[in-house]
């Protein structure tokens, strides 16, 4: 790759000082995971890299409003091991769990993965089915953007060049709510879906009727793909065998896949509908999964087991 | 026909200068996310008959950085379908080469079609002489 | 243009400076002569060029060196301690674990950062951290199964 300056600015101030510096040859970098192949291959040739790794604070994951801060800077890894998101979003931390392989997960962040906006990427489609918003950050303030008007057209999004995606925001979510992700991964398992389709259902009191639900895709598109479409025959509607069938029919309007490797659009297109469909179970049993744990009595305390799980380190 | 006009209906397309009768040089900028290509390169226009509305252009262009190389052949028709009514038809066929072809093929594809989309467009815009 | 990095390769500290665009494997195989790490594809896929950096795992064909400043780095030289192998290296030959050897060094340095996570990992667990090691001699049985013995030679 070509010669470039590498600056690793202390905090976020710095950060906007070094990008204003540099202008637009500058490229902020976090993990680096996708930007230092395509500099490798010479598609990208920044003359200055701005580090994000210096920067502190930016990756805590916790509470807040009831729902999820993931700082920008969190690694997948630190999502999907996190105990805060398997307890409350399991199916957040199942999506990021599928991301390429664990060495890329301990390096690539929350933050860079949406910003750099590859549309077969696995966080995005569940983000979005969550009700998730992004709050980028510039020199002068900072905005909350709802990541389903964060995507532009592939590898484009909405931020501005001086902008760093500082805080994931998802929402509490309401009760009787179901969650899921499937990714159809027809070939290597650290390769990024053919389809993917997340789910979140949310029932009324009775449990008989849809209240809200919110689809969404990825790999179908330059973006992620939210099936308002889908999503309109389902909301207020009474639970029925065929309707998730219809609604996973309906996804199909909104896609517009690309043939390549992994599949020709016709095959994508028709596994879209399969696939939203098998979510919408997936976040029904879900749902009725949560209610039975609920209502059941509650087992003798046992000592706590040791969790295997790997906390992420705080910066 | 005016090559360079033409050609600078096509989105990216930087400059245009003439080298003889047939043959045209030019630069064009194209951008993915944070890709983007200076391509280099030559046009020749291979084809202008004014009896039958028909012109062919051909274009090699590589890209300064050797990311990769694009070559491609334009085909365009005037046909008169009705009173005051002209249709324009443009055939092309574009091959990506090297790094880009073979990272970016279908992202490449979307953004070739968009382009030509723009293209078509912009030819359309010129011809209705707005 | 360089810049001075300091860091921790196998706990011996180095200080050095280098090109901003040298990618880590080669700091570690050319400028440190650390040459157990290999490449196999140039793009994170296959693990034959794991490294752990703070205990863990890092593409290292992916990762700048200047990236690696300030921090803890262990490549395959690092795991032995005093002349011994440790378990992961001691079960491989133990059972079989390699054939060819090139995806070994990456092959046992994920396996040493499993079994600090998970002593005695399940072939599901197994299965799950290792899938971005790649093989192509063994069909991934024997490193299974080596993997899954490894605390036998645990002290």
């Amino acid at each position: 790759m070509i010669p470039f300056e590498y600056r690793t600015p202390k905090n976020l101030k710095e950060v906007h000082a070094t990008l204003k510096e540099f202008g637009s040859d500058a490229k902020l970098i976090a993990g680096g995971t996708a930007l230092v192949i395509m500099m490798k291959q010479r598609l990208v040739r920044p003359t200055c890299l701005v580090s994000l790794r210096s920067v502190r604070g930016l990756n805590s994951i916790e509470v807040k409003d009831g729902g999820l801060s993931i700082g920008g800077l969190a690694t997948h890894r630190a999502v999907e091991s996190s105990s805060l998101v398997r307890r409350r979003l399991p199916m957040l931390a199942e999506t990021y769990h599928h991301v390429a392989t664990l060495r890329v997960r301990n390096m690539a962040t929350v933050g860079g993965g949406l910003a750099h906006a590859d549309p077969n990427q696995d966080p995005p489609p569940s983000l979005i089915a969550l009700g998730a918003t992004v709050k980028a950050t510039s020199s002068s303030g900072s905005r909350v953007i709802a990541l389903d008007e964060f995507f532009k057209d592939y590898y484009e999004t909405v931020l501005n060049p001086d902008e760093v995606v500082t805080e994931v925001m998802v929402p509490k979510q309401a009760p009787n709510t179901g969650a899921a992700y499937i990714k159809f991964l027809p070939r290597t398992a650290d390769d990024y879906a053919t389809v993917s389709a997340a789910a979140v259902l949310t029932l009324d009191k009775s449990m008989k009727t849809i209240a809200d639900v919110r689809i969404a895709l990825g790999s179908v598109g330059v973006t992620p793909i939210r099936a308002t479409a889908a999503e309109a025959v389902l909301r207020g509607q009474p639970l029925k065998a065929e309707a998730f069938a219809e609604a996973g029919e309906k996804a199909k309007q909104a896609v517009d896949p690309v043939s390549d490797f992994r599949g020709s659009a016709a095959y994508k297109t028709d596994m879209a509908a399969v696939f939203v469909r098998r979510a919408l179970e997936k976040a029904l049993a879900d749902v009725r999964q949560q209610a039975k744990a609920k209502a059941a009595p509650k087992p003798a305390a046992k000592p706590a087991k040791k969790k295997a799980v790997k906390k992420g380190k705080k910066r | 026909m005016d090559v360079p006009k033409v050609a600078k209906s096509l989105p990216g397309v930087e400059s245009v200068s003439k080298i003889d009768d047939t043959t045209y040089e030019g630069a064009l900028t194209v951008r993915v996310g944070p890709i983007k290509l200076n391509l280099q390169g030559k046009i020749i226009l291979e084809e202008q008959n004014k009896t039958d509305w028909r012109a062919a252009l051909r274009a090699e262009a590589k890209d300064r950085m050797a990311a990769g190389a694009v070559n491609g052949k334009t085909i365009m028709n005037l046909k008169e379908i009705g009173a005051g009514m002209t249709e324009l038809l443009v055939e092309t066929d574009v091959n990506i080469l090297g790094k880009i072809g073979e990272f970016g093929q279908p992202i490449i594809r979307k953004k070739a079609d968009a382009m030509l989309k723009e293209f078509v467009e912009n030819i359309k815009k010129q011809l209705s002489g707005k | 243009m360089n810049k001075k990095i300091k860091f921790r390769v196998n706990g011996k500290r180095h200080e050095l400076e280098v090109p901003t665009n040298r990618l880590l494997i080669d700091c570690l195989r050319y400028d440190l002569g650390l040459t157990g790490t290999k490449e196999g594809c140039s793009v994170g896929v296959c693990g034959a060029c794991t490294v752990l950096m703070d205990g863990d795992m890092i593409s290292s064909c992916l990762t700048l060196a200047v990236m690696a400043d300030g921090h803890d780095l262990t490549t395959v030289e690092g795991l032995a301690k005093n002349g011994e192998l440790n378990p992961v290296q001691k079960s491989f030959i133990q059972y079989g674990g390699f054939q060819c050897g090139i995806c070994t060094p990456g092959q046992v340095v994920a396996a040493t950062a499993l079994l600090k996570e998970n002593p005695k990992p399940n072939e599901d667990e197994i299965k799950d951290w290792m899938m971005g090691n790649l093989c192509r001699c063994t069909g991934y049985y024997k490193i299974i199964e080596s993997i899954q013995k490894a605390h036998q030679f645990a002290k």
